[in-house]
């Protein structure tokens, strides 16, 4: 319910009339006269085109069939390395129904199939304990769990582990550094993606808040959101206001044109709906938010890239990360990285994170590379999840802080 | 429609649908939940929330496989299909020995957790502390505007659990919550605080405190720089010391040292701390934020000290892992919700006050960073215990604030980092997930930056 700017949500999962009602009820007393209460327009159910498929249910899957895939995982993983000491594996599937109505006349409903498969492993080297991970996940049917994917995900993660716990710990300081598109998209959401979502814009906080047009990154970066992106993890066909997905180009060669909005957010900063409102589930409010975002391919051979680079760091593997939207401050974890010596890569590093700011990183970036690679995530925002997918190319940032210790 | 089942009738049915089909060994866990939340904006409030929820997680034993289900569909239909899907979900475990499903009765301590009459209020009137927050947060400096967030949140929450071999209880509690992120101006620069508080009675938080706290935070940082990557001695204020200690909680997990993913695994008796670090966990903390008369498995709660003036002495355990490590359970399982299973975790976990005052603490070191904010604690990996982090800080010579930091990381061990206090102050706080701490004082860490 909205009235003037204000917001009232209730939300419950009882299917009883009495809770329904005194629910209602609570709510109720919280919104003031009623006289502004106004008749709602009869609904016109529309069909939307769906850009994901799926050709195997995976609620017709026999639960023995899943179990099979987690054992399938866990040898494998073992497999890799004596020095593998544990294996969590974990499969997780969720079909979402979702139907949105409102008081315009607008009556949608999508449904995401999201299935996936993690790997946790521990291995042990000299005392040295190290974790490994590594996930296949997407808005697809079960056919995208193959014997052969779920194989490649547990010796990933077991790899990753054994490595980690024979490296060397990462120095601290400033270092030239090669981001492979391997490692995954946490860059772009973290640095950028946040600090494009039109809540934060209108409330002035953000530090992109009032530049549209304006360059704000080299113009080797195009950064787009695509909720259309087939198969990936924050793909759906609407968003949880019935507004249709849509590829979005926020930043276009370095200038950037548009924000991440919901309809509140887009009518108050007269930018056109993006479909980005999203909720975790019928108990949230909609907000702004990325779904599959990635910084578009460029034109330089990754190879050429690395061998760019006297002495850097070279990261592999992103993990998650967290962003100060106000100050653009940005810190995120890296899983598998690398020393870079005369072009070369050489000794594994572990426990390493990059910090910087996001508005002066995306300047300084100098080399963008042909190839694309995409990672997975759940973002946290306003104490919601959502399920996201990133994606990069290869890039190099000619100096930036990498966090790790000092001998 | 069928007539509405109570919270009683709901347990009771799950009970009889358990014994109908034969199931020796079963635990019914049934939670009801009224909570809201208000978000102010610019002086008013923004956005008004109000949730009601109730299931039922229904767990069993069958040839000591377990199998879970939930459900909020309380009609008798509905258990029942809950009961028949645990069931079910039985037939594709794998057995194991150390199940056991809760058989001692279990007592009625008094907690102090629970105000009545909290959720008869208007939900808008209760928000009016988040717009007292935001006014506090202004006037405490006049370079604090705007705000990322204020929220009000509250919660109702009844629990109940009852097995199979009759054992039965339940209990009541209340929280209120209010947090706020203001942002602070100077000279073109923008820096944003953070603080939050949490009590089980509104009359328990100090609006006016917690706006002060929050405004400070943001102040702070004003005028930040960067740092030159070097060693230092750090000082963590009771509030960035609870966001350490809640990660190294999961190194006391009896679950994580079973299976070889803890550093204190094998380590009872030796010294794993600074002598000066004693960790408790205590369930029946008076007023805590996470007390409860049982845990989640159904076993009477009790205080348990964790380390004693740095010596390894016990692990947070459930029923089966302690089973496993041949004690009896210390009642650490935690169920997130109804729908989920328990899984081990701490209550009111806190490091016991020191004997420093925590100023002098302070001035005592020629050099030091105090730590303002950190970023990325989600990803320290308990398993390794290492920890790289996005920070700010201020840079103080002999206690005295220099100037703010910005752009930097924090690097260690948190073996490492228990193993090298320094100091430990007097001015012990709980924050609002139920950890506590003191001010305490690192010996050294690594500082990445230019």
């Amino acid at each position: 319910m909205t009235r003037g700017d204000r917001t009232t949500y209730a939300a419950g999962n009882v299917t009883d009339g009495d809770d329904l009602v005194a629910l209602a009820g609570r709510a109720a007393a919280s919104v003031a006269d009623e006289s502004e209460l106004h008749e709602a327009a009869s609904l016109v159910p529309d069909e939307l085109l769906r850009p994901h498929s799926v050709a195997i249910d995976p609620r017709g899957v026999p639960v023995e069939r899943k179990v099979a895939l987690l054992r399938l995982a866990d040898q494998a993983a073992r497999a890799i390395d004596p020095r593998v000491v544990q294996v969590t594996a974990t499969y997780a599937e969720s079909v979402q129904d979702v139907g949105v109505a409102n008081s315009e006349g607008l009556s949608r409903r999508d449904t995401r199939v999201r299935l996936g498969v993690a790997v946790h492993v521990v291995a042990r080297q000299d005392g040295v304990l190290e974790s490994g991970f590594e996930t296949i996940r997407g808005t697809r049917g079960f056919e995208m769990l193959g014997d052969d994917a779920v194989r490649e995900v547990a010796e990933t993660a077991a790899r990753r582990a054994v490595r980690s716990a024979g490296a060397a710990p990462a120095p601290a300081g400033t270092y030239t550094v090669v981001l492979s598109s391997e490692a995954g998209g946490t860059l772009i959401h973290e640095s950028v993606g946040h600090g494009l979502e039109a809540d934060l814009n209108l409330k002035g906080l953000s530090v992109y808040a009032g530049r549209i047009g304006e360059k704000v990154a080299s113009e080797l970066i195009t950064v787009v959101d695509d909720g259309r992106d087939p198969g990936q993890r924050g793909t759906a066909a609407m968003d949880d206001e019935g507004t249709p997905t849509q590829r979005t180009v926020l930043i276009d060669k370095g200038i950037l044109r548009t924000y991440l909005s919901d309809r509140k957010h887009a009518a108050k900063l007269g930018i056109a709906r993006s479909g980005n409102a999203r909720r975790e589930s019928f108990r949230h409010p909609p907000i702004c938010r990325m779904t599959n975002t990635m910084i578009e391919r460029g034109e330089t051979d990754p190879e050429e890239i690395l061998r760019s680079v006297k002495d850097g760091v070279f990261v592999k593997k992103m993990g998650g990360g967290q962003v100060d939207v106000v100050s653009g401050t940005f810190a995120f974890e890296i899983t598998e990285c690398y020393r870079i010596r005369d072009g070369k890569l050489a000794e594994p590093l572990r426990g390493a994170t990059l910090v910087g700011q996001g508005p002066t990183l995306m300047s300084e970036i100098d080399m963008v590379g042909w190839d694309l690679g995409y990672s997975t995530g759940t973002c946290g925002k306003d104490g919601q999840g959502a399920p996201v997918a990133d994606a990069q190319p290869t890039l190099r940032i000619p100096s930036v802080v990498v966090g790790g210790k000092l001998a | 429609m069928t007539r509405r089942l109570s919270s009683d009738e709901v347990v009771d049915r799950a009970l009889s649908s358990l014994r109908a089909a034969g199931i020796r060994d079963g635990e019914v866990f049934l939670r009801e939940a009224l909570s809201g939340s208000v978000d102010t904006k610019d002086g008013a409030i923004d956005s008004v929330l109000s949730r009601g929820e109730r299931g039922v997680g229904v767990g069993v034993l069958d040839g000591q496989r377990a199998g879970f289900a939930h459900t909020s569909d309380l009609t008798a239909s509905g258990i029942d299909a809950c009961v028949d899907q645990a069931r079910r979900m039985a037939t594709v475990t794998e057995p194991d020995q150390d199940l056991r499903i809760a058989t001692e009765p279990l007592d009625a301590p008094e907690l102090d957790i629970y105000a009545a009459g909290l959720e008869e209020r208007p939900l808008a009137e209760r928000g009016v502390l988040a717009l007292e927050v935001e006014r506090a947060a202004r006037a405490f400096d006049a370079r604090i505007g705007r705000f990322r967030r204020t929220t009000y949140s509250d919660a109702e929450v009844t629990t109940t659990l009852a097995t199979t071999h009759g054992v039965r209880a339940a209990y009541r509690e209340t929280s209120v919550g209010v947090m706020t992120s203001p942002v602070a101006s100077q000279d073109g620069e923008r820096q944003i605080g953070y603080h939050g508080e949490g009590a089980r009675r509104p009359s328990d938080l100090d609006a006016r405190q917690v706006g002060a706290r929050a405004a400070r935070r943001a102040v702070e940082k004003l005028g930040a720089r960067p740092f030159p990557t070097r060693k230092l001695p750090v000082v963590l204020d009771p509030w960035m010391s609870m966001s350490l200690l809640g990660a190294i909680a999961p190194l006391f997990s009896a679950d994580n040292v079973l299976k070889g993913r803890s550093l204190f695994a094998d380590r009872i008796g030796e010294r794993v701390a600074s002598e000066r670090i004693t960790i408790v966990d205590d369930a029946r903390r008076r007023g805590g934020l996470r007390s409860a008369p049982f845990d989640g498995e159904g076993i009477a709660t009790a205080p348990r000290t964790l380390v004693e003036r740095g010596v390894l002495r016990g692990y947070l355990t459930n029923t089966k892992t302690a089973r496993r490590l041949g004690t009896a359970s210390g009642a650490n399982a935690r169920r997130a919700s109804y729908a989920s299973p328990s899984r081990i975790g701490p209550s009111n976990l806190y490091v016991e006050a020191g004997v420093d005052e925590p100023d002098a603490m302070v001035r005592r070191l020629d050099r030091a960073l105090a730590v303002t904010s950190l970023l990325n604690l989600h990803t320290i990996d308990p398993v390794s215990g290492e920890f790289s982090l996005g920070a700010t800080g201020i840079y103080l010579e002999k206690g005295a604030p220099v100037h703010p930091v910005q752009g930097i990381t924090i690097a260690g061990n948190l073996t490492h980092l228990l193993s090298s206090v320094i100091g430990v102050g007097t001015d012990l706080v709980f924050g609002p997930s139920g950890v506590g701490s003191p001010t305490l004082v690192v010996a050294e860490l690594s500082i990445g930056g230019t």
